[in-house]
């Protein structure tokens, strides 16, 4: 139980924060761009809406900047923001003051920033299939999709895009306890997504945990052809990172 | 017997590569006491305060709170603390009350705390205004309240007043002496000024160095005063007067203008008094004057 309250304690802090509207605003930027681009350009509209893989052609329009930028830098951003609530604003040592172990504290501000997570695939998602829809309505003689919405592969497309990420939080959320300087986990985390892209052609890219995202998009156009399961991959690293994270925690000698 | 809140027994401590912070700490805070944690800056009071709370990792020494181990009990007894410790602990885009929520998810307690504590501290008008634009007095108001918020039976505050108008530290004087006569609540409060909490405290410990030089009640401490007072012969002619004296056994701590001679019996000043006059010296004024608090915390605290 009293991992629910430290979690509803730890949800709270995050109102008003950056964060909460990088979730937000993140999951509807390429949506919102893709509705604008259909809108204006609805003479083609009704061809692709008749189109049998509309749905497929939107969705990948719509990861296509998502999971190679947007994607990992939001997950940068949004994991270092909440991780370094309690260094701004100096409470560290009031929330080790709290009666709970060190242990709830640890996933409670971990679960936070994965539920955050989630919230942005769920809009994501609404997003999508509003920039599908809403065209289509608003344009005259437009028909709905023709196309019937391949729902499962989509909330599947999800699951592994959403396993891609865990190790850039994992390695954001261990930075971000470690430093006080808020700089130093951005930076680290912007370094190695811009490794991730250099090494997108490098045969063993895979190994560097930041591109995973990236990789599966690839892989999902055929642009790319791996042979190493690399949702494996990114969830190993992500338990390892938070295994990490979790021990220079615990073995903190000043807790604030 | 005393039955204590907090007993330390030997507590030392030292930062990585540095001097021993503390030195064999044993403090003793009865139940119910309001105890003046003195000190000059950089003496050890804040690092004592971390290690009472579980800030810092116990290295040396072993601390009790409400009779039990703190390391193997530290979930328990942190729910009856509240504390405060040096600046300001709060979120600044959080308004107050949300503050308090975030607490009052923690601790469990009814949501009418929340209204209770702000309007205690004076900061039920707030409203929508986030803790970032508070003044500096508003936001220790707000740290104070976050301290006192689960009622917890002891309160660790280090500077409380810090930035606070004259006027805001007696109202958190009188709030603190409130909590202490109708909840009983242990108040451990550090300050490196005696007069701020001479008023408020039944008991002082003195830390310098990361030792303790004195740890009392505040009658301890006056007894101590009483025994630092002196004693002033105004005469004639203080040098052959001072000679006198010194021929019954008392050694002068100064002669000047006036003869200053350490404390005494009653009999032994109408004694020296009678001699002088027997030799015919004036005898214009024999007074006593008393160091007050300030002045012996001082005397502890100066190099």
């Amino acid at each position: 139980m009293q991992f629910i309250y430290s979690f509803q304690s730890e949800w709270l802090k995050k109102k008003r924060n950056l964060a909460s509207w990088l979730v937000i605003v993140g999951a509807f930027f390429t949506p919102a761009i893709l509705l604008i681009y259909s809108l204006v350009y609805s003479t083609k509209l009704y061809a692709a809406s008749m189109a049998p893989n509309f749905w497929y052609a939107l969705w990948e329009n719509s990861w296509e900047s998502m999971a190679i930028f947007l994607l990992p830098m939001g997950v940068i951003l949004a994991t270092s923001l909440i991780t370094q609530i309690e260094f701004r604003n100096n409470t560290w040592k009031q929330l080790h003051t709290l009666p709970q172990s060190m242990t709830t504290i640890f996933f409670a501000k971990l679960s936070v920033i994965i539920v955050m997570m989630l919230q942005f695939f769920i809009l994501f998602n609404i997003g999508f299939y509003l920039s599908g829809v809403v065209p289509c309505l608003l344009t005259k003689g437009v028909p709905y999709p023709k196309a019937p919405l391949p729902y499962q592969v989509f909330l599947k497309d999800n699951l592994l895009y959403f396993v891609a990420c865990l190790p850039i939080i994992a390695v954001q959320y261990l930075t971000s306890l470690q430093f006080k300087n808020f700089l130093a986990p951005i930076g680290i985390g912007i370094a190695l997504w811009i490794l991730s892209v250099a090494v997108f052609r490098w045969q063993y890219g895979y190994i560097i945990p930041y591109t995973y995202c990236g990789f599966h998009f690839l892989q999902n156009i055929g642009k790319v052809k791996l042979s190493v399961p690399i949702h494996v991959l990114a969830f190993g690293w992500f338990i390892l990172f938070t295994i990490i994270s979790y021990i220079l925690y615990i073995t903190k000698k000043e807790k604030g | 017997m005393i039955s204590y809140c907090i007993c330390t027994e030997n507590l030392s401590y030292q930062f990585p590569g540095n001097k021993p912070v503390l030195n064999n700490i044993n403090l003793q805070v009865p139940v119910s006491s309001i105890y003046g944690f003195l000190g000059p800056n950089g003496a050890g009071k804040t690092t004592t305060l971390r290690l009472l709370l579980g800030l810092l990792r116990k290295q040396q020494g072993s601390i009790k709170v409400f009779g039990k181990e703190f390391q193997k009990n530290r979930i328990n007894i942190l729910k009856n603390i509240g504390s405060l410790i040096e600046s300001p602990s709060i979120y600044l885009h959080l308004t107050a009350s949300e503050n308090l929520e975030v607490l009052q998810k923690i601790y469990r307690c009814p949501e009418r705390n929340i209204g209770e504590t702000l309007e205690i501290v004076g900061l039920e008008m707030t409203g929508n205004k986030k803790a970032g634009q508070f003044s500096l007095g508003m936001k220790q108001r707000l740290s104070i309240a976050i301290a006192m918020f689960h009622k917890p039976s002891l309160l660790i505050l280090d500077e409380p007043t810090n930035g606070l108008d004259p006027n805001g530290i007696i109202e958190i004087r009188e709030l603190l002496r409130k909590l202490n006569n109708e909840f009983k609540t242990t108040i451990v409060i550090s300050s490196h000024m005696l007069t701020e909490i001479e008023k408020l405290v039944t008991h002082i410990g003195v830390i310098k160095k990361g030792s303790i030089l004195f740890q009392g009640t505040l009658h301890e401490l006056r007894q101590k005063q009483m025994h630092n007072s002196v004693i002033h012969f105004d005469t004639s002619e203080n040098d052959k007067a001072g000679k006198i004296i010194l021929a019954n056994g008392v050694m002068p701590i100064s002669l000047d203008d006036q003869i200053t001679l350490p404390r005494m019996e009653r009999e032994t000043i109408a004694k020296l008094n009678r001699q002088l006059v027997e030799k015919g010296i004036e005898v214009y004024q024999i007074s006593t004057s008393q160091k007050d608090l300030e002045s012996i915390f001082i005397d502890f605290i100066k190099p």
